[in-house]
C-alpha cells in the first residue's frame, strides 16, 4: 500500500502510456489509431511532470513574499510538458488532415484495406 | 566571429518571411530558399578557421551556466552544416523549375522549417533542445511527404507520421528517465556525472533513445516507413530525406552512445543491427521495378553500413563512417534530382519507361550513372575512398567479429553493383534508341546535377582535403573529457 501511494503517479503515467500502445498496435481504424497515439502523449507528459513533484510542494512562484524556494516543485520539467504538449497538439492537427484527406482518396479508414504500397 | 546560433536563426527567418514577400509578389518566393542556404554556406566557411582550433560554446539568450542552454560548434556540428547546407542549396535551386503546382509557398516555407530543424539538431548541446529540433525536423517531413496530395504521398505520409510519433514519444521517455536520474538537461554535465550512477539506472533511457531515434535513423527493423516515404514524395524531397534527416537521426544515436554515455559494450548490438540493415536493404533493393523506390531501399542499405563504420568504434572507423555519410548525401541526392525529371518526362517510375533515356536525357542520363557508380564505390568517384577506408578501418580493428562482418557487408556491396549496373543498362544500352529525340530537363535543373559531379570526382579525385576535419570530428565524438571541458570550463 505504501509502494502504492508513493509511486501512484508513475504507474498511471505508465498505465496510459501502454493503453495507447495497445490501441495502435490492435485496432485498424485510422481514428482510433490517432486517438491512441494521443494517449500515449498524455501518458507520457505525465510522466515528465512527475518527476518533477516534491511531496506537499506547491506552485514554483513567489506568491507569498517569504516562500522559501525548498518547498517548491521542479519548474524544469514543467517546461518541458508545455512544450511537448504543443508538439503533440501539432501532430495531432497535422493527423487528422492526413485522415481527411485518406478517406477522400479510399472510402474507407481501414488500415487493413489501405496497403497500396507493398514489397 | 559570427555567432554559431546565426546558422539556425538564419534559416528559420526566411522561412516566415516568405509569407510576408509573398504579399508582394507570389514570384519571388522559390528564391528564397537558394539564398538563405547560401548564406548559411558562407557563414558555415566563415566559421570553419575558428572552430578548428577551439569549439565554439555559445548559449541561447546570453543566460549564465547552469540555467544556460548551449550551442556547441564543435567540428562535427560544422560538418553537418556545411553539408546540410551545400545540399539544401543545390535542391532548392532544382526545385526553382521543379514545383509547380500545388501549395507552393507552404513548400518552400516546410522546406526552410526542415533545414532549421536539422542544423538545429547537429548544433545543440542540451537534450530537450534536441528533442524540440528533431521534431520540427520530423514533423515538416511528414507534410512534405504528403505535398502532392496524390494516394500514395499521403498513405506514406500517415504511416511515416504513426511510426515517427511513436519513436519521439520513446525518446521523450528517456529524456524524463534522464532528468530524473541526473538533475540536468545539459549533455556535458550529463556526461560528468555518468559514472555516479549504477549502470543498471541507464539501461532503460539508452534501449529508448536507440529505438526511439532509430526510427528516424532509419534502422532495421524499425524502418519499415523509409520505402514508401522516400518514393512517394517529390524528388526533392527525397534527396533531402535520404541526404539530410535520416543522418540526423544516426547523429543523435552517435551523440549519446559515444560522448554523453560513453556505452562502449553496447556496440556489439549496434553493428548486428547495421549488418542486419545492409543486407535487408540491399536484397530488397534487388527486387524493385520501381526506380525510386529501388534507391530508398538502397538509403537503408548505405545507413546500416554508415552504422557499421561507426560501430568499430576506433577512431579509423568513424573517420570513414563520416566519409561515407558525406558519399551517400552527394551520391543520393545527384541520383533523386535525375531521376525526377526522367519520371516526369517518361510518366512513371516503373524501370520499364526509362528505357532509352540515355539518348532522350544525356545530361541527367549521366548524373544518375556518375552517381551509382559512386555509390557502388568505383574510382574516381568519391565512393571509392569512403569505402576503402571502412575496409581499411574493420581489418585495423583486428578481431575475427570485424572481419567476418566486413565480408558480409561487401557481399551487400556486390549486390548493390547489381542492381545499379542493371539500371544504368537499361538507361543507355536496351532497346532501339535511334529514333529518339533530345528532350532534357530545364537548364536551372541542370545546375545542381553539375555542381554535384564535379564535387564527387573533385573530392573523390582529392580525398585528402578531408581526412583532416574527418579526424577532428572523430576525435570529438570519442574524447569525452575535451567536450566536457569545452562547455563545463
Amino acid at each position: 500500500m505504501g509502494f502504492l501511494n508513493s509511486y501512484i503517479y508513475y504507474i498511471a503515467s505508465f498505465g496510459l502510456i501502454f493503453i495507447g500502445l495497445y490501441i495502435l498496435v490492435a485496432k485498424s481504424n485510422l481514428i482510433k489509431m490517432i486517438i491512441g497515439l494521443n494517449i500515449a502523449d498524455s501518458g507520457v507528459n505525465l510522466f515528465l511532470i512527475s518527476i518533477g513533484y516534491i511531496k506537499r510542494g506547491t506552485a514554483p512562484i513567489f506568491s507569498r513574499p517569504n516562500l522559501n524556494p525548498k518547498l517548491m516543485v521542479d519548474p524544469v520539467p514543467q517546461a518541458l510538458v508545455l512544450t511537448a504538449i504543443v508538439i503533440g497538439v501539432a501532430v495531432l492537427a497535422l493527423a487528422l488532415s492526413f485522415a481527411v484527406r485518406l478517406f477522400q482518396h479510399y472510402d474507407t479508414l481501414d488500415m487493413r484495406k489501405i496497403k497500396e504500397q507493398r514489397w | 566571429m559570427p555567432d554559431p546560433v546565426l546558422l539556425i536563426a538564419i534559416p528559420l527567418g526566411f522561412a516566415f518571411l516568405i509569407p510576408l514577400l509573398g504579399f508582394i509578389s507570389r514570384k519571388i518566393e522559390k528564391f528564397v530558399p537558394p539564398v538563405a542556404m547560401a548564406v548559411n554556406i558562407l557563414l558555415s566557411i566563415k566559421l570553419i578557421p575558428y572552430v578548428m582550433k577551439k569549439p565554439i560554446v555559445s548559449s541561447l539568450g546570453g543566460f549564465l551556466h547552469p540555467f544556460s542552454i548551449n550551442l556547441y560548434a564543435g567540428p562535427v556540428g560544422l560538418f553537418f552544416s556545411l553539408l546540410i547546407s551545400f545540399v539544401g542549396f543545390l535542391v532548392s535551386l532544382y526545385a526553382i523549375s521543379y514545383i509547380k503546382e500545388g501549395a507552393t509557398q507552404k513548400y518552400h516555407m516546410l522546406f526552410l522549417l526542415l533545414l532549421t530543424g536539422a542544423n538545429g539538431a547537429a548544433l545543440t548541446a542540451d537534450i530537450f533542445n534536441l528533442f524540440v529540433f528533431s521534431e520540427i525536423l520530423c514533423i515538416s517531413s511528414y507534410a512534405l511527404v504528403a505535398y502532392t496530395g496524390s494516394k500514395a504521398g499521403v498513405e506514406s505520409a500517415t504511416k511515416y507520421l504513426i511510426q515517427g510519433s511513436i519513436g519521439s514519444a520513446f525518446f521523450l521517455i528517456a529524456i524524463g528517465l534522464i532528468y530524473g536520474q541526473f538533475g540536468t538537461l545539459n549533455m556535458a554535465e550529463i556526461a560528468q556525472h555518468i559514472h555516479s550512477v549504477k549502470p543498471i539506472n541507464i539501461y532503460l533511457p539508452i534501449a529508448m533513445i536507440i529505438s526511439g531515434i532509430g526510427v528516424e535513423a532509419a534502422i532495421f527493423p524499425i524502418n519499415a516507413w523509409l520505402p514508401d516515404a522516400h518514393s512517394s514524395a517529390p524528388s526533392t524531397i527525397s534527396a533531402v530525406l535520404s541526404g539530410i534527416a535520416i543522418k540526423i537521426g544516426l547523429y543523435v544515436i552517435l551523440r549519446f552512445v559515444f560522448t554523453i554515455f560513453g556505452a562502449t559494450n553496447l556496440l556489439l548490438i549496434l553493428i548486428i543491427t547495421a549488418i542486419a540493415t545492409v543486407l535487408v536493404g540491399e536484397f530488397s533493393a534487388f527486387s524493385q521495378n520501381n526506380i525510386k523506390r529501388m534507391l530508398a531501399y538502397s538509403s537503408t542499405g548505405q545507413i546500416g553500413l554508415i552504422l557499421f563504420a561507426v560501430s568499430l568504434g576506433t577512431s579509423q572507423g568513424i573517420s570513414a563512417g563520416f566519409f561515407q555519410l558525406i558519399t551517400h548525401t552527394l551520391s543520393k541526392s545527384i541520383l533523386f534530382l535525375s531521376s525526377g525529371y526522367m519520371i516526369v518526362k517518361a510518366g512513371s517510375m516503373d524501370m520499364e519507361n526509362m528505357i532509352g533515356m540515355g539518348k532522350r536525357m544525356p545530361v541527367s542520363s549521366l548524373s544518375f550513372t556518375i552517381g551509382a557508380f559512386s555509390l557502388v564505390g568505383l574510382p574516381p568517384f568519391i565512393g571509392f575512398p569512403s569505402k576503402f577506408l571502412i575496409v581499411k578501418a574493420a581489418i585495423a580493428k583486428g578481431d575475427v567479429l570485424s572481419i567476418v562482418l566486413i565480408i558480409l557487408v561487401l557481399l551487400g556491396t556486390v549486390i548493390e553493383a547489381a542492381y545499379f549496373f542493371r539500371a544504368v543498362q537499361t538507361l543507355y544500352f536496351k532497346g532501339d534508341s535511334s529514333s529518339i529525340q533530345r528532350d532534357e530537363a530545364p537548364a536551372i535543373a541542370l545546375i545542381p546535377l553539375l555542381l554535384l559531379i564535379v564535387s564527387i570526382i573533385g573530392i573523390g579525385v582529392y580525398p585528402h582535403f578531408l581526412t583532416g576535419f574527418l579526424n577532428k570530428v572523430s576525435s570529438e565524438l570519442l574524447n569525452r573529457i575535451a567536450f566536457i571541458r569545452g562547455i563545463l570550463g
